[in-house]
């Protein structure tokens, strides 16, 4: 998925490399860093991610990647 | 609980039995043999008495019992989520419609299936929905040896099953999944990593909806990449020239984004729905086997029973008639 049609200049993140996901979800997590303090950890513990990403070349699973977000204090990102 | 009293009747008619033996016998030899008999512990003691089993199961239909109120509280926790989710996708179908029979050159079918076992036959549904989509593929495309179809795994029971046949079309996989409850965070992740992996004209999601707790409708949720949506469908290009957008972007990146953007919110609802259809899933699925394992110990119990009180007639007899034969 290159990025935009001939003619317009693709925005910056698109330009990056980013998708339109990854734009959208890195400006959330920015407002939620913005919360007042109580909400704040109960936001950023809300959206805590974990999974295991395998990926499969011509048939073989390769060795698998964990992504996950570190538990973070409040005031790291 | 129903444990306790059955424990009480088994020793009532422990008792009862041990009574009914006294009763027969009259000399002081098959005395002693009772009291043998009642020393191995056969008739006397609550714990090992015949209807012991009755003590044991009881502890396993408990256990059932408090892990089927667990499952019933977790299901109303995801089913309200699901329920919420609902609403992000629906939009989308409104505006860009839902086309499950486009005939497309590449496509990637996202299988969403759960970690766990024990939850009935959803896993399995899902994968043949997605094996199916996998024929029906086959037969618009006719023998192409490139396969022109991709599956994209989520959850260990789907890997399992499609990796004994498909495994030649597997792309990704997905593990662990419920180790967090689902957040859109992580299902939007999930979607960049597929997106940023594959080229595709098409996504056939496949998972299964919550219609309520005995009823799971397996479902296929088709995404088109922006490309097809601009080629296939006029009238919505049309519908989206009528509207001015703001900003540098064009028709197309709009589109492009929108695209994305659809993909994380159906992925988001597809998870959250087939982690509540697997709830209730594994719900009927105890059900069901507690109310067969219950129904198998009575009968059960009752064979025991009546071997047991077989036996003891046996033995009364051959005592009896050996006084007898002593006697006369």
């Amino acid at each position: 998925m290159s990025g935009a049609a001939a003619g317009a200049a693709a925005p910056y993140w698109r330009n990056a490399g980013m998708t339109y996901i990854s734009y959208a979800n890195t400006c959330a997590a920015m407002v939620r860093n913005c919360l007042k303090e109580p909400h704040k950890t109960k936001a950023l513990n809300r959206e805590q991610v974990y999974y295991k990403l395998q990926t499969y070349q011509e048939g073989e699973p390769q060795k698998p990647v964990v992504r996950e977000t570190p538990p973070a204090p409040p005031a790291k990102e | 609980m129903a444990s306790g009293s059955g424990r009480r009747g088994g020793l009532r008619l422990a008792r009862i039995l041990s009574g009914n033996v006294n009763s027969y016998l009259s000399s002081g030899a098959e005395k002693a043999s009772t009291a043998a008999w009642r020393s191995t512990g056969q008739l006397s003691s609550a714990e090992i008495a015949p209807f012991g089993a009755r003590s044991v199961s009881g502890q396993i239909v408990r256990n059932r019992l408090r892990s089927r109120m667990v499952a019933a509280s977790k299901l109303r926790n995801v089913q309200v989520k699901a329920e919420n989710s609902r609403g992000l996708w629906q939009p989308f179908t409104a505006l860009l419609g839902d086309a499950p029979a486009t005939k497309v050159d590449k496509k990637l079918i996202v299988t969403i299936s759960s970690d766990k076992g024990l939850c009935g036959g959803i896993n399995s549904t899902v994968v043949k929905y997605s094996r199916a989509l996998v024929r029906l593929n086959a037969l618009d495309h006719g023998p192409d040896d490139k396969p022109a179809v991709v599956y994209v795994i989520v959850g260990e029971k789907g890997k399992a099953q499609l990796q004994r046949d498909s495994k030649k079309l597997i792309s990704l996989y997905f593990g662990e999944m419920r180790k967090q409850s689902v957040c859109f965070t992580q299902c939007s992740m999930m979607a960049d990593e597929i997106l940023k992996s594959n080229e595709y004209d098409a996504i056939q999601m496949v998972y299964n909806k919550f219609n309520s707790v005995v009823s799971f409708l397996p479902t296929v949720a088709t995404l088109l990449s922006p490309q097809q949506l601009l080629a296939g469908n006029q009238e919505l290009t049309g519908e989206l020239d009528a509207y001015e957008i703001e900003g540098a972007d064009t028709k197309e990146e709009v589109l492009q984004n929108l695209g994305e953007f659809q993909f994380a919110c159906m992925m988001f609802n597809a998870m959250l729905e087939n982690a509540t259809s697997e709830m209730g899933a594994q719900m009927s699925a105890m059900e069901n086997s507690t109310r067969n394992a219950s129904d198998m110990l009575d009968s059960l119990t009752l064979t025991y029973n009546r071997s047991l009180q077989a036996s003891i007639t046996t033995e009364l007899i051959d005592i009896i008639s050996g006084a007898a034969a002593l006697e006369g």
